[in-house]
C-alpha cells in the first residue's frame, strides 16, 4: 500500500506525506518537507552582532519571541555580558506570553478539530463558541504581554543585546495583571475540554530532552535534560547531538548517541512535572495518567496543563516586576561594555545557548569575529529534533491502525493527528 | 462579481514566517467576522479542506524560493480575479533576499551538504513573477491595514495606501526623531501607514514596507554618512528586508 497526503493542513509552513507499507510492514514513512531553503544560518553570516537577532525572529512568525531572545542569549554568552535581573524577568514575561499564544493556537484551531474527524475551523468555533474564545483571549493576553514589552506581538523590537532599548510603561503592565485570574479561567476552560478527550492510546520507547533548573519549571534555562539523570550544558549538547541532511530535503534531522529524541510540552512535563505551579499540577493529577509519559498523543494535554502553568508563572513574574523601577533603562551603562568587549576579540568568540520554545528546546551557537561580526552561526530548532522521532513514531504507529476495515481516509486522519500532535513548525525546521 | 454569491478568497503562503497570517488570524472575532461574510477557498491555518478552484481575492505570503513556489505562484494567478501580494517578503523579497547581496552559492554550501536538489534562485518580490494586482506592505503587516484594505478587495474595489514617509506617522505619535539624534533610521524613504512601531520603541525604521514611489535615497544617504556611519552599514540595513535594488535598480554612483 502507498499512503501519500500531499498537504498537511493546519501545521505550521508546508509538510506532506509518504509511505509505503508491503505486508503489513512499513517500508517508509516520511513527512515530505515543502519550504524553500533560506538559509539563515548563512545569512547572518558577516552581518552584525546588533541586527542578526531581529533577522533570526523572523525564522518564525509564530514564535518569534524564543528565535530573537535565544540569539541574544548566545551573543551576550560570547560575549561575556551579563543582564539584570530586571531584564530576565522581562524576558520570561515574554517568552511566557509567547508559550500561553502558540499553545492556545495549537491546542483549539490545529489539534482539536482532530478528534471530532471535522476538517473546518469554523464548524468548531460553532460547536464550541465559549471555548473558541478562551482561545482568543488567552492569544489576546499572551500578545499583549509581548506588546507592552516588546513594543510588538509579532516579531518584538525593545529586545537588543544587554537589555531592551525600551522599558515597559508600567501601568500597561499593571492592566495585565488585573486581566490574570480572566486568563487564568481561560486556561482552566481548555484544559477541562482537552483533559476530557479521547487520546489514541498509543506507547512506544523515546527519550525526551528539555531544559531543567535546580529552582522552576524551566523555560529560560538552564542546563539540558536527557530521560532520567543525564545533564549537560547547551554547548556541550550543541556539541554531541548530531545534524543530518537527508536527500532532497531542506530540513535536517537530529540525533542525540545515535537515537532519535522528542523535545516539546511532553519532553518538559516528562522531566520537570514536579516544578508545575499549583494549578497546572493539580490538574495534571487529575488525569490519571503515569507520568513520565511515553505517548506522543499526550503532547497536547501536556500543552493544555502548561496553559495553566504559564498564566501561574506570567502573574507571579508580573508581581515582582512591578514592584521594581521601570522608569529607567540599564542598557547606557552596558552599551560601553558592549562596545569594550567587541573592541577586545583578537580572532574570535563564540558562545551558545537554549530556551524552551513552544515546540521544544531552541538551541543558537554563534562565533562572532572582529568588529562584532558573525563569522560562524548554528541554529537547532525544535522540530528538526523532533523530525527524526517523529517519523520513528509514525512507522511504528501504522502497523496499528491500517487494517481493521480502516478506510484511506480514516488512516490518513490518524497520520495527520500524530503528526499535528507534535505541533511541528516546518518553517523552523527548515529556517 | 456575481450578486448573491459571497466572495471567495483564499490565503496562501509560499516561503516565508507566516506571521502575516498571524497577525490577520489576531485580529480574533473581528477577522472571524470577516470570515462570516466571505466563502474561504484555501486558508490552511483554518481548515484541511480541498481548494475551490477560482478565486476573487488571493493574498499570497512568503517568498517564492522553491520550484514548487513559483509554480504555486503562477498557477493562483490564473485561478484568480485579484492577486494580492501580503507582506514585506511577497512585496519586496522580505530577508531570505539577503542572499542576493552575499555569494549566494557559497551561504547554501554552508548550510547544506548535499545542494544539488535545492533551488537556490535571486530572491524577487512575487511581481517579478506574476501580475499583482495590490500589495500590503509591512514585516509583519499591519493587522489594522490588513482589514481596511482587505474590506475594501473584497468589495471588488483596489484600495489605496497614502504616499507619505513613516516619518508622518512618527510624529502623529509624538515621538522624539531618532535619526536627529544620530539613528540610522529610514523613515523619510519609506512608505508610512505602519503607525510607527519600531521609532515608537527606538527602533530606528529598517525599512520593512518598502520605499515611498519615485524616492531619492541619496539625501538621506548622504545624511547617515556625515552622521559617521560607514555606507557598508547603511547598505546592510537597506538590504534587511531587500530594498536596496528597489531604490537603486541600478549601481548607485559612488557618492
Amino acid at each position: 500500500m502507498h499512503i501519500k497526503i500531499d498537504h498537511i493542513a493546519k501545521i505550521e509552513g508546508h509538510a506532506g506525506f509518504t509511505a509505503d507499507i508491503v505486508n503489513g510492514q512499513v517500508k517508509k514513512a516520511r513527512v515530505d518537507i515543502q519550504e524553500g531553503a533560506r538559509l539563515l544560518e548563512g545569512i547572518l553570516r558577516d552581518r552584525s552582532i546588533f541586527e542578526v537577532s531581529q533577522i533570526s525572529a523572523r525564522i518564525c512568525g509564530v514564535c518569534p519571541v524564543v528565535h530573537n531572545l535565544t540569539s541574544l542569549k548566545a551573543l551576550e554568552k560570547a560575549l561575556n555580558i551579563e543582564v539584570s535581573e530586571r531584564t530576565i524577568l522581562l524576558r520570561k514575561l515574554m517568552m511566557m506570553g509567547q508559550i500561553i499564544n502558540s499553545h492556545a493556537l495549537h491546542l483549539f484551531f490545529f489539534s482539536l478539530s482532530d478528534f471530532f474527524g471535522g476538517e473546518d475551523d469554523l464548524d468548531l468555533i460553532k460547536k464550541y463558541p465559549k471555548r473558541a474564545s478562551d482561545a482568543l483571549s488567552l492569544r489576546g493576553f499572551g500578545n499583549k504581554l509581548i506588546e507592552v514589552i516588546g513594543g510588538r506581538s509579532i516579531h518584538p523590537l525593545t529586545p537588543t543585546v544587554g537589555g531592551f532599548l525600551k522599558m515597559p510603561d508600567k501601568k500597561k503592565l499593571g492592566e495585565i495583571f488585573e486581566k490574570c485570574g480572566e486568563a487564568e479561567k481561560s486556561a482552566q476552560n481548555l484544559a477541562s475540554l482537552f483533559l476530557g478527550l479521547k487520546y489514541p492510546q498509543f506507547v512506544r520507547a523515546a527519550s525526551y530532552v528539555s531544559l531543567n533548573h535546580l529552582k522552576e519549571y524551566a523555560f529560560y534555562g538552564d542546563l539540558v535534560k536527557i530521560s532520567g539523570e543525564e545533564k549537560e550544558s547547551p554547548a556541550e549538547f550543541l556539541r554531541i547531538v548530531q545534524e543530518y541532511q537527508l536527500q532532497n530535503s531542506v530540513a535536517k534531522h537530529s540525533y542525540y548517541q545515535g537515537k532519535p529524541f522528542m523535545v516539546g510540552a511532553l519532553a518538559r512535563i516528562n522531566n520537570n512535572a514536579k516544578q508545575l505551579n499549583p494549578e497546572a499540577k493539580k490538574r495534571l493529577k487529575s488525569a490519571k495518567i503515569n507520568w513520565p509519559s511515553f505517548n506522543p498523543f499526550y503532547n497536547i494535554l501536556a500543552q493544555a496543563i502548561e496553559l495553566i502553568h504559564c498564566v501561574e508563572e506570567a502573574k507571579k513574574l508580573l508581581h515582582q516586576i512591578l514592584l521594581k523601577d521601570l522608569s529607567k533603562n540599564d542598557l547606557a551603562e552596558k552599551e560601553t561594555i558592549i562596545g569594550a568587549r567587541v573592541k577586545s576579540i583578537k580572532n574570535s568568540v563564540s558562545g551558545a545557548a537554549a530556551i524552551e520554545a513552544p515546540r521544544g528546546t531552541l538551541y543558537y551557537f554563534y562565533e562572532i569575529g572582529e568588529h562584532g561580526k558573525i563569522k560562524n552561526c548554528n541554529i537547532i530548532t525544535p522540530t528538526a529534533q523532533n523530525m527524526a522521532r517523529l517519523e520513528r513514531d509514525l512507522e511504528e504507529y501504522l502497523p496499528m491502525i491500517i487494517g481493521k476495515k480502516a478506510t484511506k481516509k480514516q488512516i490518513e486522519e490518524k497520520i495527520k493527528m500524530l503528526i499535528r500532535a507534535y505541533d511541528p513548525c516546518i518553517t523552523c525546521a527548515t529556517h | 462579481m456575481e450578486k448573491n454569491r459571497k466572495p471567495i478568497i483564499a490565503i496562501v503562503s509560499l516561503t516565508c514566517c507566516e506571521g502575516c497570517q498571524v497577525a490577520i488570524l489576531d485580529l480574533g472575532e473581528r477577522f472571524l467576522n470577516v470570515v462570516q461574510q466571505v466563502t474561504i477557498g484555501d486558508f490552511a491555518f483554518l481548515e484541511d479542506k480541498p481548494e475551490l478552484p477560482n478565486y476573487d481575492v488571493v493574498f499570497v505570503e512568503g517568498a517564492p524560493i522553491s520550484k514548487e513556489n513559483i509554480i504555486r505562484l503562477k498557477n493562483l494567478r490564473e485561478r484568480s480575479k485579484f492577486l494580492v501580494a501580503l507582506g514585506a517578503c511577497a512585496s519586496l523579497g522580505g530577508i531570505a533576499e539577503i542572499k542576493n547581496y552575499q555569494d549566494k552559492e557559497e551561504r547554501m554550501r554552508y548550510v547544506y551538504k548535499n545542494v544539488e536538489s535545492i533551488n537556490n534562485p535571486d530572491i524577487k518580490p512575487i511581481s517579478h513573477y506574476v501580475k499583482v494586482d495590490f500589495e500590503i506592505p509591512g514585516c509583519p503587516v499591519n493587522s489594522e491595514e490588513f482589514l481596511r484594505v482587505s474590506e475594501s478587495l473584497i468589495a471588488g474595489i483596489l484600495p489605496k495606501i497614502p504616499q507619505r514617509p513613516v516619518c508622518y506617522d512618527c510624529q502623529l505619535k509624538q515621538n522624539k526623531c531618532l535619526l536627529q539624534e544620530g539613528q540610522p533610521c529610514l523613515g523619510p524613504i519609506i512608505l508610512g501607514g505602519c503607525e510607527a512601531p519600531c521609532p515608537s520603541s527606538f527602533y530606528p525604521c529598517d525599512g520593512c514596507r518598502g520605499p515611498l514611489k519615485d524616492v531619492n535615497p541619496d539625501n538621506l544617504n548622504k545624511q547617515l554618512v556625515k552622521q559617521g556611519y560607514q555606507q557598508e552599514e547603511i547598505d546592510f540595513i537597506a538590504q534587511r528586508f531587500g530594498i536596496e535594488d528597489e531604490i537603486y535598480p541600478e549601481p548607485p554612483a559612488k557618492i
